[in-house]
C-alpha cells in the first residue's frame, strides 16, 4: 500500500507540476463550456427576441366586410394588405416562399353571404391560408393569426347564427388549465435532467480518463520511463494499481471540473429552452442519493480507467492507443444515449451490464427511484468487470512482449 | 556474483519484424547457450558488435526478460523465480530506460530510493555522496527535460545507484558522453570495484574494455566465442591487442553463420 501511495503521489505531481497540462485539463474545459453555452444562449435569445419583435406581414384576398375592424378588436398587430379578387396568387406564393410575405389568407368569394344565408345541406365556406413552416416569421404569423383572429371570428359568427353558444357546447374542458396540472416538480425536473445527465456524466468521465490514461501508460512505455520502475523490487501489480488509482483521481477531478461548469451553465441553458421560466428546475437530493451517485460514479471511473489502460498497455505508440480508444469512447457515448430513450423500468438484468447499468442507475437515481438491489447489482458488475481488466493489465505488465516489444 | 548457465533467448518475430530483418524464419536466436560466471570485486565486460546479444543478456540478468532456456542467478537468487530479490540487489542502467522528463534528479532520487525501500536518512546520505561525486548539485532541482545529455546520464547513474546495489549492470555506460564525463563514470566504476561490487558492462569500445575490464567475454551472433582476462584472450588468439583479437574471432565465427 505504501508503494502504491508513492506511485499515486508521483503521478499526481507529474500532472500538477506541468502548468500546460493543468490548464488544458482543468481550466480550458470550464472556459470553453461556459463560453460556448453563453454564446449559444445569447444567440438563441436574440433569435427569439427578433421573432417576437417582428410584425407579421399578412395578405388577405376577399376580405369580408368589417373584418379589419374585427382584427383591431382582437389586438392582433400585423401589417395587412389586400389582394384584389381577380389577382393571380402565383407571385404572392413565391413571396411566401422567399419569406417576404408571412401569410396569405383567402376568404371564399361571398364568404359572409354564404354564412348568413346558410341552409341545412349547403356547403360551408372556407378560409384558406398559405404559409412557409420553414420560416420562423411565417410560422408564427400564421399560428397567431389562426388562433387569435380566425378562431374567435368563427365563434363570433357562430354565436350570431345560433345565439347562445352553450346550446352547442354542452360542456367545458378545463376552464382553468393551470389548475389541472398535478405534477411532482422534483420528479419532472429530475426526468429532464435524468435524460441528459447520465449521458453527459458517462461521457465526461471517459474523456478525462482517455487523455490521461494514454499518456500515463503508453506514453511512459514509449519514453522508456516505465521500465525504470520495472527494475525496482516492487510488484508489478503495485505499479498497475498506483497508475490506475492516480488516473481515477485525476479523471474524477477533471469530471468534477466539467460538472461544475455544467452546474454554472445549466440555469442559463434551461432559461433559454423554457423561454425565461426557471422555477421548478431546482434539483434536490437526499444525502443517501448523493452518496449512491458518488459511489456509482467512482467505480464507473475506475472501470473506464481500466478500459483505457488496457488499450494503452497493449498499444505500442500513443498514436496507436488513441486510435483504439476512440471506438470505445463512441461505445460509451452510445450506452449513455440509449438511456436517454429508455422507456419504462429497466429490470435488474440491465444493471448487471457494465457501463450501461451505471448509466441506467444514474438516471433512476435522478428521478429518485433506485432500489437497493439495483444499486448493488450495478456496483457489483462494475467492480467485477474492472477487476477482470486489472487482472489482464497486470498480466500484460509481466509480459516482456508487451513491455519491451521483445 | 552472477552465474549464467546455458542462457538461450529466442524472440518470436512478427511478420512485420521478419520483413524488416529480411528473414523467412519467424524466430530469432538473440543469445545461444551462453554461460558466464562473474564475481564480486570485478568488472566484467561483454564485448561485441551491435546486435550480437549483449543487451539481451544484460536484460535477462536484470529480470526484464525471461530466458527461453538456461538459468541466471544473481547473488544466489534466480532471475525468474526470485525476480524481486534480484531487483533488490541490482542497479541497471541502459539507454532505453530513461528518467521521467517532468521531474528533477532530486525528486527521482528520492522516489526510486523509496521504491527500493531505502530509509529517508540513508537516501539523504547517498544523495550527498553521489550528487557531489557526479556534480549533480548544480542542476538537482531542474527538470530532466531541461538537462543536457551528459547531465541526464549522470542523473540516471546516480538514481540507479540509490540503493547501493551489490551488482551493477551497465549497458554501454559511456555511450553519448563527452570524454570528461565518460572518464568520471569509468573512474566511479573502478571505485565501486574497490568497494567489492560486481560490475558487468557491455561495450563495443575496445580501448574501454582493455582499460577497465578484469575479464572480458566476447559475444558474436549470440554466442560467447571467448572469455577470460585480457592476457588470456590475447594468448588464445595470438594477437597484440584486443582489437586484433576481436577481429580474429570475428572472422572465424561470423563466417560460420554465413
Amino acid at each position: 500500500m505504501k508503494t502504491i501511495n508513492l506511485i499515486i503521489k508521483k503521478e499526481l505531481t507529474r500532472v500538477f507540476a506541468d502548468k500546460k497540462l493543468v490548464v488544458s485539463l482543468f481550466v480550458l474545459p470550464v472556459v470553453l463550456i461556459i463560453g460556448i453555452y453563453t454564446l449559444i444562449g445569447q444567440m438563441q435569445k436574440a433569435m427569439l427576441n427578433d421573432i417576437e419583435k417582428h410584425t407579421p406581414i399578412i395578405y388577405i384576398q376577399n376580405e369580408p366586410e368589417g373584418f379589419s375592424d374585427y382584427i383591431k378588436t382582437t389586438g392582433f398587430d400585423a401589417e395587412i394588405t389586400g389582394i384584389k379578387a381577380d389577382d393571380s396568387l402565383l407571385d404572392y406564393k413565391q413571396k411566401v416562399m422567399e419569406g417576404t410575405i408571412d401569410t396569405i389568407v383567402i376568404f371564399e368569394e361571398g364568404f359572409l353571404d354564404k354564412i348568413i344565408n346558410y341552409k341545412e345541406g349547403d356547403l360551408i365556406p372556407e378560409v384558406k391560408t398559405y404559409y412557409n413552416p420553414s420560416e420562423d416569421y411565417s410560422n408564427k404569423a400564421r399560428n397567431q393569426f389562426v388562433e387569435t383572429v380566425l378562431l374567435t371570428y368563427q365563434k363570433q359568427l357562430l354565436s350570431g347564427r345560433i345565439g347562445n353558444l352553450n346550446n352547442i357546447l354542452v360542456f367545458n374542458i378545463d376552464l382553468n388549465p393551470e389548475e389541472s396540472v398535478i405534477i411532482d416538480e422534483e420528479k419532472a425536473t429530475g426526468k429532464f435532467l435524468g435524460m441528459l445527465l447520465p449521458y453527459f456524466i458517462t461521457m465526461m468521465l471517459f474523456a478525462g480518463a482517455m487523455s490521461l490514461g494514454v499518456d500515463a501508460i503508453t506514453g511512459e512505455k514509449e519514453r522508456g520511463t516505465l521500465a525504470s520502475m520495472l527494475i525496482t523490487p516492487i510488484k508489478r501489480s503495485e505499479i498497475v494499481m498506483g497508475k490506475l488509482l492516480s488516473l481515477t483521481i485525476l479523471s474524477c477531478m477533471s469530471a468534477a471540473v466539467y460538472a461544475i461548469s455544467m452546474v454554472i451553465i445549466m440555469p442559463m441553458m434551461l432559461e433559454n429552452l423554457s423561454g425565461g421560466e426557471t422555477e421548478g428546475v431546482v434539483l434536490t437530493f437526499s444525502s443517501i442519493q448523493i452518496a449512491q451517485l458518488l459511489v456509482i460514479m467512482l467505480v464507473l471511473v475506475f472501470l473506464y480507467v481500466s478500459i483505457v489502460s488496457l488499450v494503452a498497455v497493449f498499444a505500442k505508440t500513443a498514436k496507436e492507443a488513441n486510435t483504439y480508444v476512440s471506438p470505445m469512447y463512441i461505445l460509451v457515448i452510445v450506452a449513455g444515449m440509449i438511456t436517454m430513450f429508455q422507456k419504462g423500468d429497466a429490470g435488474l438484468f440491465y444493471h448487471a451490464i457494465p457501463i450501461y447499468g451505471s448509466a441506467v442507475a444514474i438516471q433512476k437515481l435522478l428521478i429518485g427511484e433506485l432500489p437497493v438491489m439495483a444499486f448493488l447489482t450495478t456496483i457489483g458488475s462494475t467492480i467485477v468487470a474492472a477487476g477482470l481488466l486489472v487482472f489482464i493489465i497486470t498480466k500484460a505488465f509481466h509480459s516482456e512482449k508487451v513491455m519491451f516489444n521483445a | 556474483m552472477i552465474e549464467i548457465s546455458n542462457l538461450t533467448k529466442i524472440y518470436k518475430l512478427s511478420s512485420k519484424q521478419m520483413k524488416e530483418l529480411k528473414t523467412k524464419k519467424n524466430i530469432k536466436r538473440a543469445v545461444e547457450n551462453v554461460s558466464i560466471v562473474a564475481n564480486s570485486g570485478e568488472i566484467y565486460g561483454l564485448l561485441g558488435p551491435n546486435g550480437a546479444g549483449k543487451t539481451t543478456t544484460l536484460r535477462c540478468i536484470a529480470t526484464l526478460l525471461k530466458p527461453t532456456n538456461g538459468t541466471i542467478k544473481v547473488s544466489g537468487f534466480d532471475t525468474v523465480k526470485n525476480s524481486e530479490q534480484v531487483r533488490e540487489n541490482i542497479g541497471f542502467l541502459t539507454n532505453e530506460i530513461k528518467l521521467d522528463p517532468q521531474f528533477s534528479p532530486e525528486y527521482l532520487f528520492h522516489f526510486f530510493g523509496k521504491l527500493h525501500g531505502v530509509e529517508d536518512k540513508i537516501i539523504e546520505e547517498r544523495q550527498e555522496k553521489l550528487f557531489s561525486y557526479f556534480e549533480i548539485n548544480d542542476f538537482k532541482d531542474k527538470k530532466i527535460d531541461e538537462l543536457s545529455t551528459g547531465m541526464k546520464q549522470k542523473a540516471a547513474i546516480a538514481v540507479s545507484l540509490v540503493h547501493n546495489p551489490e551488482v551493477i549492470i551497465f549497458d554501454e555506460p559511456t555511450n553519448g558522453l563527452d570524454i570528461v564525463t565518460a572518464r568520471s563514470v569509468i573512474d566511479y566504476l573502478k571505485q565501486l570495484r574497490e568497494e567489492g561490487k560486481l560490475i558487468i558492462i557491455s561495450t563495443h569500445i575496445m580501448s574501454e574494455a582493455e582499460k577497465i575490464c578484469d575479464r572480458i567475454g566476447i559475444i558474436i551472433n549470440g554466442q560467447k566465442v571467448a572469455d577470460g582476462t585480457l592476457g588470456e584472450i590475447l594468448t588464445k588468439t595470438n594477437s597484440k591487442d584486443l582489437e586484433d583479437a576481436f577481429f580474429e574471432l570475428y572472422k572465424e565465427y561470423n563466417k560460420e553463420e554465413v
